[in-house]
């Protein structure tokens, strides 16, 4: 089903080189004998001609006299090509041309200690870190292993590899279109579902050492992803509005079958200050689970950071609401969500808050569990960041307990940027 | 195939719609730095629309990838970076996200100003972040010597000149204008210069490089033991014992960087702060190129006399 999708996209891309080429071979007109003239300019009438001769080549290489606006406004031919400083080697070449052409390759390390104080497995089930009560247990998270790099002129392409206890899986690995026009950009392979804001992000990027309680009970136990197709929308609007349409096949839970499930999103910045944005997104999913029944997802989240411009350090509100609806599945209906502040102080400690709310799960009683947390953060360099969290959770039936979480983390080699 | 065909012939079709519309107004130039604005703005002058990503006052290793400026990117028809990994933890992301294909690293409107400079500080042995967060490509910070920012002033004027043909020789005619107007300037930094050639300074990071292969005057040390290391006390001391062995008399720092240990240095050695701009706009009135040289220079030869 997916699969012809993305080989015609793929189709469409590749006759952009051609065209590429025959605008690389007509000879650019030198500036120097462009003199200004009343009534047409000669460049006009230049111009004329070579939209005319343009269109002529490309009628005869078969594409129905449709040129490809992606090339239109080439800088004179011979001033491409050429990488960025680009000199003269020695003799016999680069020895390092090899290397020259590997991606990106990164590696992020995570482990953890954890101390609780109460019976996380039967009270409080959730993925992620905890240890049996009253022990103090090392755990190993995971090691990311990424690839990125650019494939040609017209995509990019992102695989993240993860190392976890439970064995190795991809953890997404997609291609990115660069240059699709009308503020398109397709997303093709295995990927996080763009369902909220913290699905997208690797751990590596949470502000806490664990998942909020609520997307572990509402979307998944891990992370809502799988393989499929993302077309992305980047609205024609002075400021950032995102639309997504995703079509993937994902399943919450590892014991879950792998089903077609449909998400959209839609994701909006507005600068409130020099210093100030807010980002707004609104996110649903549609899952599949037989004939006639669905899992139904939403979403709300908000981001608000200020950060003076001078400075390093910066304020975050995060908070995220979930909702789902089982139709004609077992289980229940529930809503939960989080809400986070979080203080960068400056390159080298950081601190936050965060309380959780999601329907309980486990032997507890039915209704909300809640848990507040706050870490503390220190950051050695830019590579490498020391967490400790300390949660206070409440079963509904008024159980409580506290949970102790260290975290390390390390990265190396060359990661890509992240927006925030 | 024939269904490739219809889809080719549908995209096409797209790609026509969509076609953004270039008009033949000004160029609108998108650049990662306030002082490649300026340079743009030179060049440029009112045949180009010019848009800074980072303001002047900002560390540009640390400008926040906020995908507000992608959408400045989308319809950029030239972007302007410095290069060198400067921008590495915040332009890739907001490029790929722009849906601009051709303002991609290479792309034909993309002009990495480091491409037009001899760049000095380029490792030669293996390279580690055991040394620090520093630059394998070289060091970035190319604007403090104004030779080779006519350098890359030459460089955008051509590149300009093949986006906009029909502007070349306005083009042409802006850059002789400011390389004549940095020429005569060049004449009274010099004489600013003179008396304090070959005199030993400090600074915070490695951002005066390219100034002292300019000026003649020479880094005796940075408070950084290496590149985004915040410098020990023992470092620290090492300078204040240097500063006395060698009449270290300045201390030069980015005004987005914190001063604490430039002042701890300043108290034990008797070298003096010099609070510079980090680029133009880094300082009210600091709003052309030419108004930041002369800050720089007038600052730290005004505390190394």
């Amino acid at each position: 089903m997916r699969t012809p999708m993305v080989a015609s996209v793929l189709a469409g891309l590749l006759s952009l080189p051609s065209a590429a080429a025959s605008a690389e071979a007509q000879p650019a007109q030198p500036p120097a004998q462009q003199a200004p003239a009343p009534q047409q300019t000669p460049e006009q009438r230049d111009a004329a001609a070579r939209k005319k001769l343009e269109e002529d080549i490309a009628r005869e290489l078969g594409q129905g006299g449709a040129k490809a606006p992606a090339v239109q406004g080439q800088p004179a031919a011979g001033s491409q090509g050429q990488p960025a400083g680009a000199a003269q080697g020695g003799t016999g070449g680069n020895p390092m041309a090899r290397l020259l052409l590997l991606p990106d390759v990164s590696a992020i390390g995570s482990f953890a200690g954890a101390l609780d104080t109460y019976d996380v497995e039967a009270r409080s089930p959730r993925e992620g870190l905890f240890g049996p009560r009253y022990r103090p247990t090392p755990i190993f998270e995971e090691v990311e292993l990424g690839l990125q790099s650019v494939i040609d002129p017209y995509a990019r392409a992102d695989i993240f590899v993860s190392f976890t206890p439970d064995g190795v899986d991809v953890e997404e690995a997609y291609l990115t279109t660069l240059s699709l026009p009308a503020g398109l950009q397709i997303k093709a392979g295995k990927f996080f579902a763009p369902f909220g804001r913290q699905n997208q992000q690797h751990p590596h990027l949470w502000d806490f050492v664990d998942a909020p309680l609520a997307r572990n009970r509402l979307l998944a136990a891990e992370v809502l992803s799988g393989p499929g197709v993302d077309v992305a929308w980047l609205a024609p609007l002075p400021w950032f509005t995102e639309l997504q349409v995703a079509a993937q096949n994902t399943a919450p839970a590892p014991e879950d079958e792998e089903r077609l499930t449909g998400v959209g999103r839609l994701l909006q910045y507005f600068p409130l200050s020099e210093a100030t944005t807010l980002g707004v997104g609104l996110s649903a999913a549609r899952r599949s689970e037989a004939t006639g029944a669905f899992r139904d997802l939403g979403a709300v989240d908000v981001y608000l950071r200020a950060r003076p411009l001078a400075s390093r350090s910066y304020v975050t509100l995060q908070a995220e609401l979930y909702t789902r609806k089982l139709r004609n599945v077992e289980g229940e209906s529930g809503t939960g969500g989080y809400a986070q502040l979080f203080f960068r102080r400056d390159a080298y400690w950081g601190y936050g808050i965060r309380y959780d709310r999601a329907p309980a799960a486990g032997d507890a009683a039915p209704g909300p569990e809640h848990r507040f947390g706050a870490v503390g953060i220190w950051y050695p360099s830019e590579f490498q960041r020391l967490r400790l969290q300390i949660s206070y959770d409440r079963a509904p039936d008024g159980r409580d307990g506290v949970e102790a979480l260290l975290g390390l983390e390390f990265g190396i080699g060359s990661h890509g940027a992240h927006p925030f | 195939m024939k269904t490739f065909r219809m889809n080719r012939i549908a995209l096409a079709a797209l790609l026509v719609l969509s076609a953004p519309a270039r008009a033949s107004a000004a160029l609108k130039v998108v650049t990662t730095t306030e002082g490649l604005a300026a340079l743009a703005r030179e060049v440029g002058g009112d045949r180009v629309q010019v848009d800074s990503l980072s303001r002047g006052i900002q560390d540009p290793h640390f400008v926040d990838a906020n995908p507000m400026l992608a959408v400045r990117l989308r319809n950029a028809d030239l972007l302007v970076d410095v290069g060198l990994d400067l921008e590495i933890g915040w332009l890739p992301p907001l490029v790929n996200q722009s849906r601009n294909g051709e303002i991609q690293p290479g792309g034909a409107r993309r002009f990495t100003a480091a491409s037009a400079v001899q760049v000095l500080d380029v490792p030669t042995g293996p390279v580690s972040r055991a040394q620090g967060d520093l630059h394998p490509g070289g060091n970035p910070h190319f604007m403090t010597d104004p030779r080779r920012v006519l350098k890359v002033a030459e460089a955008l004027a051509a590149r300009l000149s093949a986006l906009d043909g029909g502007s070349a020789a306005y083009y042409g005619q802006r850059l002789q204008d400011f390389q004549r107007r940095i020429q005569a300037a060049e004449a009274r930094w010099e004489k600013e210069l003179a008396p304090v050639r070959g005199r030993k300074m400090f600074t915070r990071h490695r951002t005066m490089t390219y100034f002292f292969d300019w000026s003649g005057i020479v880094s005796d040390g940075e408070l950084e033991p290496r590149p985004g290391v915040p410098p020990p006390p023992s470092h620290l001391a090492d300078l204040v014992v240097v500063a006395q062995r060698d009449g270290v008399k300045a201390i030069s720092v980015e005004n987005y960087y914190d001063t604490k240990s430039a002042e701890v240095v300043s108290r034990h050695s008797g070298a003096r702060i010099v609070l510079v701009p980090g680029d133009v706009g880094g300082e009210p009135g600091v709003t052309t190129y030419e108004k930041y040289v002369d800050t720089v220079v007038g600052r730290i030869a005004g505390a190394l006399r």
